[in-house]
């Protein structure tokens, strides 16, 4: 996480901040931390109390718009790594809540560590979350206990592996390589400037 | 009256008499994978007990093209050509979010020029999967007339669509900062920034009156046909709790009695100049989401018409880098598209692919509250529930 995470403060008074800030939901999730970033609220708060904040939040947020997570990780099979500082290697899990009237939403995430990725179902919280936890299991391997159906839905049956881990291969470039592996384009002599250059925010790049 | 009560009256309204004498052995039935009520390749696994489903299980996956992961090896230029075949009924409206959740992550914002033109496009191509809806949902429920009427309509907005972006289905048209210089154009169209093709305005206002047209006409065809109506009404009833926990969005939604619009409360493009009606239904049953969608439609055509009439002059692109690179970040953009709310989570590692994309799609989530909703459904009513749902196993699976 790049972004600087404000602490919550402890034992703060009830209304805590105005309805519907960071702060407000951090509360009443129980959360460790926030942040606001970019119009995105992100509430983080500790595997052991995953479910009990999701309950906390639905009364207020009762539509689950969607659970997924992220590789955080340091070597990456495919794709770019994160620049700048390392980041911390983990599972993030997240969930997306919002309400149905004025348009307040949270992300909820929650950190697994590589060893241990185990996690409590949402789906008795939330119906919605059922197919998504599925989904999550496919992808990253993480298992929901208490999920009362966990089978794979996408991937076929007898699939090794968990295709969005950072660590797993992207097979189709193992096999041909990518046609436009020239990562950038020289950029055009000076004064040549007009028909040569790229589209700008277009082609830049590799095509 | 309760949903449980209409359940009851479709029930004793129903053609199909269950004896309860008779016993009956439970089976399973398969439909699908290629059926084509599935819209793509959905397989049901039906456990039945003569007429009626004692349970459902939708099998996906079918169609899984692991967008998730391509995206991680893309720049963000090249994203927008994979993310606008999710839905390819509304192609141009998956890439809205995205776009705009890299442009909040860049720091720039796209021109008003840009951002009317998007907003256009992106209320046609809701128009269009409006009308594919109303023509494929009576097709499935045996009458086949409709489909004529609105894919005759549809295909003007094709062809305005095709003028302005160059593609029917995969306009891929928006660029980070703004949208692209209309096809065909070339080095001296883009200085000019002559976007909009000639005789764009004047032809899209001709296609929304022929669109007002074919709304009447599918009103009394479809809505107003007594066999639709036995077929739909009280069938499928969805009850808003249920939908809201299950993220069902969108005209689902809507039908259910919530009256949610992502495009009223956020502000992902400039529709808070607009005036229209967020459309509800009463009954949350499959005749309500037919009748949401067709009110929809009329709605949209409000938008465009007002937009058309509004559209500022001025650049089609704002300023951004020769190589796109965003920098570190997280962001959650969602839009309303015409299935539901479809919505992409950025996390960008600074460079020029993003670190991972989570994509929302709206027909994931709509679709799976479908064993709940068929549960104890007669076999008949199983393919108007679906139906009645407007998927698209692209937007499912991803």
């Amino acid at each position: 996480m790049s972004e600087p995470e404000t602490p919550a403060p402890e034992s703060a008074p009830a209304p805590e901040g105005r309805a519907g800030s960071a702060a407000h939901w951090a509360q009443l999730a129980g959360a460790a931390a926030w942040s606001d970033d970019f119009r995105t609220i992100k509430l983080r708060v500790p595997r052991e109390r995953w479910v009990e904040a999701h309950r906390a939040l639905k009364e207020h947020l009762p539509f689950f718009s969607w659970l997924s997570a992220i590789d955080w990780s340091t070597e990456v099979a495919v794709g770019d790594p994160v620049e700048g500082e390392p980041v911390e290697e983990r599972y993030e899990v997240l969930t997306r809540l919002a309400d149905v009237s004025v348009g307040e939403a949270v992300l909820v995430s929650t950190d697994l560590p590589r060893d241990d990725l185990r996690l409590d179902s949402l789906a008795d919280v939330y119906g919605g979350a059922d197919w998504h936890e599925r989904e999550a299991a496919d992808m990253f391997g993480i298992t929901f206990t208490g999920h009362p159906n966990p089978v794979k839905i996408y991937l076929p049956d007898g699939f090794e592996g968990h295709p969005l881990r950072k660590s797993y291969p992207l097979l189709s470039r193992e096999v041909k390589p990518w046609p436009g592996a020239v990562e950038v384009k020289p950029l055009p002599a000076a004064g040549g400037e007009g028909q040569a250059g790229p589209e700008p925010g277009g082609e830049g790049g590799e095509a | 009256m309760t949903g449980d009560e209409r359940a009851l009256r479709a029930m004793a309204r129903s053609e199909v008499a269950v004896s309860v004498e008779l016993q009956t052995q439970e089976m399973t039935l398969n439909i699908g994978p290629q059926h084509p009520s599935t819209h793509g390749v959905l397989r049901l696994v039906a456990t039945v007990a003569g007429e009626r489903v004692q349970k459902l299980e939708p099998v996906v996956g079918y169609m899984h093209r692991g967008y998730e992961k391509l995206a991680e090896v893309r720049t963000y230029t090249q994203i927008t050509a994979l993310i606008n075949r999710i839905d390819w009924i509304s192609g141009f409206a998956n890439e809205v979010p995205f776009v705009v959740a890299a442009e909040r992550l860049m720091g720039i914002e796209a021109p008003p020029r840009a951002q009317f033109i998007r907003l256009i496009l992106s209320e046609l191509f809701r128009i269009s999967n409006h009308l594919v809806f109303l023509c494929s949902f009576p097709a499935e429920l045996g009458a086949p007339t409709p489909l004529m009427y609105a894919m005759r309509e549809r295909e003007r907005l094709m062809d305005l669509i095709e003028g302005v972006t160059g593609g029917r289905f995969h306009p891929n048209f928006n660029r980070l900062g703004g949208v692209r210089p209309a096809a065909g154009g070339g080095a001296q169209q883009r200085k000019r920034s002559q976007d909009l093709p000639a005789g764009f305005i004047t032809g899209a206002h001709r296609a929304m009156a022929a669109v007002r047209g074919v709304c009447d006409d599918l009103e009394n065809l479809v809505l107003g046909n007594e066999i639709v109506q036995r077929r739909t009404v009280g069938v499928g009833v969805l009850p808003a709790a249920r939908a809201v926990e299950y993220g069902v969005s969108g005209p689902n939604l809507r039908a259910s009695g919530v009256a949610f619009d992502l495009r009223k409360v956020d502000d992902y493009l400039p529709y808070h100049l607009f005036d229209f009606d967020v459309v509800v239904g009463q009954n949350g049953d499959a005749y309500d989401r037919a009748r949401v969608r067709l009110e929809e439609i009329r709605q949209a055509v409000r938008i465009v018409e007002q937009a058309l009439d509004s559209l500022p002059p001025g650049p089609l692109q704002a300023k951004v880098p020769r190589v796109i690179k965003v920098p570190r970040g997280e962001c959650y953009v969602r839009a309303e598209n015409p299935k539901g709310e479809m919505g992409y989570h950025i996390v960008s590692g600074g460079g020029r692919r993003p670190y991972r994309v989570k994509i929302r799609s709206a027909s994931f989530s709509n679709l799976s509250v479908l064993p709940w909703l068929l549960e104890g459904a007669l076999i008949p009513d199983i393919i108007a529930i679906l139906g009645s749902l407007d998927f698209v196993l692209g937007d499912v699976d991803r």
